[in-house]
């Protein structure tokens, strides 16, 4: 049985962080350094991504073939692993995407209740 | 769908690419070139996990940990070969001792003949053969007349066969120019589809073959393998079976070596009617064969129950017709006789064994038992010095993060791959062992190892293994990580509670070698007195070999042949004289019945009917065996060609029904008796004397197979033999010697069961003593290296060589003083199971067991001599620089 570590515990960020992935590969191929500097500048660096997990996420989303990837050379002329959107990708991203909406609306709306709802 | 798995070096590719890109961007934000790799290493984190991450993704972890662990294992077994070669050694000893041991067992008292359905097979016994009949064995054979009562349709049994032999040992074949011997039995036509014995080629055989007694011959598989390599052409031809041609025409399914316990049959042919094939051979009596003999009960028999009726349900429906068919021939019963009665018993492969090899079997079993205890503490032993060695080793590991739990894996993994090797070597041995066995014990049978074998063993080495690596995990990882900041040699290993366990465990060895000497020793004496058992004769030079003639046709030719052979066989050189007898003496044949004194019954003090022990004998037996001749004279050549029947008796025959008097003129069985001779051994080496008679062969109806027994005067007195056989072969061309042997060593056959497990016992008390002195050599030299810094400081302050000498034995003398207390009571119970075992030595004999105390001391104090003397030859000052 193919095992991975510390499943339970990053599950959470794990979809998180597809999610992010995704989203930022809408917007064309894209290599992991770029990624990683795309997430941290379009949340005005309030998220960091562990690199590590970000090359570790990549793998698993190419296994799941939401991404393709293929080597390739970047702007600066460096060889560089290029990920792209696959057809199912993208599917999952607009569902994900509305799931973290409702869950966010949902969690907003628990949040921002005042104390009153108890008394009710 | 499969595609190719991207490779962790592409992984790696991928980081460093990143790695670039990121210090790229820094440089253009303006840091510099060796700021920015710095950077874009220190925010990418941990590169390593990352990595090992994408290693551990999708894989087979704990066959990848398992692997990595044998592979470690492997290497500290390499860096040690003195440990790992002692270790390897003592399980295979203790493990393959327990395998061959069990494995006999398995095969003597469990393993069911290889048959269909064994459950639903059983051997009919009686409770004994009636009065007036002649009887093989009285519980074991019956008569041709309840044969054919019981394989009347009763709706109890769907087959019942049947097994007539041939011959009390072998008999003569011709398979090619050269006679040789063979086992065969005759057998009912139902036999191999009866029992659901598999043919592998041709045809077993029919109920036709049994009724025309056809001259049709079914092959053993082993048979086939030795004698004709595998050859299916040998279907077809013909062998000679007592110079009689019959067609082979199959060959059993392999594994099936015929219904006689311990004996492996070679062929089979159907129930004959004719003289020839009459049953051991013998003479028809009064003309009549076993099959119109309804008192001779001679024939083995087995069924099969019908389907859906239990054991119990036919014994109660074959009851009565059993006991009627019981009495053809025989009339009424006599006043005070009781009916037989029906049984039956497991069809085993060694039927009727566990009388006789039951007892010294399990307590062989306990005896390789607590040899395996031994190995097994001994290995605790060495393990725990070992691992305590590797303290530094674990506390290492511990510091840098391993979990116990991963120290326990490996150490798990290292007892596994110990305890395999062990068993691979103890599954070799005991199949060697189990052959030597056999061979010693005289059994053809098949004793190697099955699958019931397999699973036993597979369960003591799983035990082993983990015994092995639980035992000495605690040893492991008390050190703590810590330890591995420590590096003084005294404070490194002290750990009371570790060399108190090391210590209980010596003394329970020593308790347990105690018990094996003192079971090793009684049944060595009883050995020892077995083979003092005067025989009565002198067997020094005495050679005996079965004959039995097929040129020989009616009494007058059986006596011209053996006068003429014995004649030409005193004209060998060497050769002092020679004698012939029915029953060969020390094979356990004999032939007993009631006997009539002066035209009485002879009656035991009791009143019962007495049984007297006869044999046929030729002249020239008792000066040939030197027997003495206490009154009368011996048979002689005029004996024969006289009608004035004689016969002789023994002295205690002669006491008990002739007391102050001579026998001498006297009648038994209207035999005018001629001479009393000394009481003389004749079937066994241990059997007590009983009232014995010996008629003269000339005179006699005839038997078929004779034995000649001659004196030779030579150091190597077999060395005659192949003379022996060119002169038979001038008068025979047909007939094989058989069995050929000493008469000492045909006597001591009687007693081979228990030479065998008098020896096996000294096997296991010696291998008890060697594993207990590694195990202490071990202990006590660990424990030297580690106090030699303490031996050390002790010297130099003015301890004498002769007090550290004395110190160390005196741990070793210690240890052994509570084994033996510990032990004493153990060993008298030890003694007390072997009781019924022993012969001529009391179960609580003093000198074996001051023996078997000496014999530990010993242990102890050789053990203990060698890390001693080390000990002693600590140089004080090199083993405190040590600190």
């Amino acid at each position: 049985m193919p095992t991975q570590p510390s499943d339970d515990r990053i599950a959470l960020l794990q979809g998180t962080l597809d999610l992010l992935i995704l989203r930022t590969l809408l917007l064309g191929p894209c290599h992991g350094q770029g990624v990683a500097r795309s997430i941290g500048r379009q949340s005005e660096e309030v998220l960091f991504v562990d690199h590590g997990s970000l090359y570790l996420a990549l793998q698993r989303l190419e296994d799941r073939k939401w991404i393709r990837a293929r080597w390739g050379v970047s702007e600066n002329n460096r060889r560089a692993r290029f990920y792209e959107l696959t057809a199912k990708g993208r599917e999952q991203l607009m569902e994900k995407t509305s799931q973290w909406n409702r869950l966010t609306e949902a969690m907003g709306r628990i949040l921002n209740s005042g104390p009153q709802s108890e008394e009710v | 769908m499969f595609h190719r798995r991207r490779s962790e070096a592409d992984f790696a590719d991928e980081i460093r690419t990143h790695l670039e890109l990121e210090a790229d961007d820094l440089r253009q934000e303006g840091v510099s070139p060796e700021e920015a790799r710095f950077k874009a290493r220190r925010t990418f984190g941990n590169v390593r996990a990352a990595q090992e991450s994408f290693y551990a993704r999708g894989r087979w972890v704990w066959l990848d940990r398992l692997l990595r662990d044998l592979r470690f294992g492997v290497r500290s077994m390499r860096l040690s070969p003195g440990f790992t070669l002692t270790a390897v050694l003592t399980l295979a000893l203790g493990i393959g001792a327990n395998t061959a041991v069990f494995s006999v067992m398995n095969a003597v008292l469990l393993r069911s003949l290889p048959v269909a359905d064994p459950q639903r097979v059983v051997y009919i016994n009686t409770s004994g053969a009636p009065n007036g009949t002649g009887t093989i064995d009285s519980n074991d054979t019956l008569s041709y007349a309840v044969y054919q009562a019981l394989r009347q349709p009763s709706g109890a049994l769907s087959d019942v066969m049947a097994v007539g032999l041939l011959s009390g040992s072998r008999i003569g074949v011709r398979i090619g120019s050269l006679p040789e011997q063979a086992e065969a039995d005759m057998v009912s036509g139902n036999f191999f589809s009866g029992l659901g014995v598999r043919i592998l080629r041709g045809r077993g055989f029919t109920s036709e073959d049994e009724s025309r007694s056809a001259s049709v011959l079914v092959l053993s598989y082993d048979y086939w393998t030795r004698r004709f390599d595998r050859d299916p052409r040998v279907l077809g031809t013909t062998i000679y079976v007592k110079s009689v041609p019959f067609t082979v025409t199959g060959i059993a399914a392999e594994g099936f070596e015929g219904v006689e316990p311990t004996h492996s049959t070679d062929f089979w042919i159907p129930l004959q009617n004719r003289a020839e094939f009459n049953v051991l051979g013998n003479a028809p009596e009064n003309g009549k064969l076993y099959q119109n003999n309804p008192t001779w009960w001679c024939l083995r028999l087995m069924a099969r129950l019908a389907p859906g009726v239990s054991r119990a349900q036919a014994v109660d429906r074959l009851q009565p017709i059993f006991q009627q068919a019981a009495r053809t021939g025989l009339g009424n019963l006599h006043p005070g006789e009781r009916p037989v009665v029906l049984s039956f018993t497991d069809a085993k492969v060694f039927a009727g064994f566990e009388d006789e090899y039951g007892k010294p079997l399990r307590m062989l079993m306990t005896m390789v038992g607590l040899v395996l205890l031994i190995a097994i503490t001994n290995l605790i032993l060495l393990l725990m010095a070992r691992n305590a060695a590797r303290q530094r080793e674990f506390s290492l590991r511990l510091a840098i993060g391993a979990r116990p739990a991963e120290l326990l894996r490996q150490l798990l993994t290292e007892s596994v791959l110990l305890v395999v090797s062990g068993g691979v070597l103890a599954w070799g041995f005991s199949i060697v062992a189990t052959r030597v066995l056999a061979r010693w014990a005289l059994i053809e049978s098949s004793l190697a190892p099955d699958r019931t074998v397999l699973l036993f063993t597979c369960g003591v080495l799983a035990l082993s293994a983990v015994v092995l690596g639980v035992a000495p995990f605690r040893t492991a990882i008390s050190g703590g990580a810590e330890l591995a900041l420590k590096t003084n040699a005294a404070t490194a290993y002290t750990d009371s509670g570790k060399s108190r366990l090391g210590k209980t465990i010596v003394a329970l060895q020593m308790a347990l070698c105690l018990v094996l000497l003192v079971g090793a020793g009684l049944l060595t004496r009883t050995l020892e007195n077995l083979r003092n058992i005067p025989l009565g004769m002198n067997t020094t030079g005495l050679v005996v070999f079965g004959l039995n003639p097929q040129v020989v046709h009616n009494q007058p030719e059986l006596v011209r042949f053996y006068r003429e052979l014995q004649t030409r066989l005193r004209a060998l050189p060497g050769v002092e004289s020679t004698t012939v007898m029915s029953n060969r003496l020390g094979s356990w044949w004999s032939n007993n019945s009631s006997f009539m004194i002066d035209g009485h019954e002879a009656r035991n003090p009791d009143g019962t009917i007495a049984l007297a022990r006869s044999n046929d004998i030729g002249p020239n037996f008792f000066r040939t065996i030197e027997v003495p001749v206490l009154f009368g004279r011996e048979f002689t050549d005029a004996d024969g060609e006289s009608k004035h029947y004689v016969a002789i008796v023994n002295e205690l025959l002669a006491q008990r029904y002739f007391p102050n008097q001579s026998p001498l003129g006297h009648q038994i069985n209207g035999l005018a008796i001629v001479g009393v001779v000394a009481n003389h051994k004749y079937r066994s080496m241990d059997e007590t004397p009983i009232p014995m008679a010996w008629w003269d062969y000339e005179q006699g109806p005839g038997e078929g197979e004779m034995n000649v027994e001659m004196r030779v005067r030579s150091a190597d007195a077999l060395a005659i033999l192949p003379s022996v056989q060119k002169v038979v072969a001038q008068m025979d061309p047909n007939a094989p010697l058989i069995e050929p042997t000493l008469q000492r060593d045909q006597f001591e056959r009687t007693i081979g069961q228990q030479i065998l497990f008098a020896r096996l016992a000294e096997f296991f008390g010696l291998l008890a003593v060697v594993l207990v002195a590694t195990g202490l050599y071990g202990t006590l030299a660990y424990r030297v290296n580690r106090r030699a810094a303490e031996i050390g400081v002790r010297m130099a302050v003015g301890a004498r060589r002769g007090q550290v000498v004395w110190m160390i034995l005196r741990d070793s003398l210690v240890l052994t003083g509570i084994g033996v207390v510990v032990g004493f009571p153990l060993a008298v119970l030890a003694g007390r199971a072997l009781a019924s075992s022993l012969y001529g030595v009391q179960a609580l004999d003093p000198a074996t067991y001051l023996f078997a105390v000496a014999g530990v001391v010993v242990v102890a104090l050789g053990a203990g001599v060698a890390p001693a003397s080390r000990a002693a030859s600590i140089d004080p000052l090199s083993a405190l620089r040590m600190e």
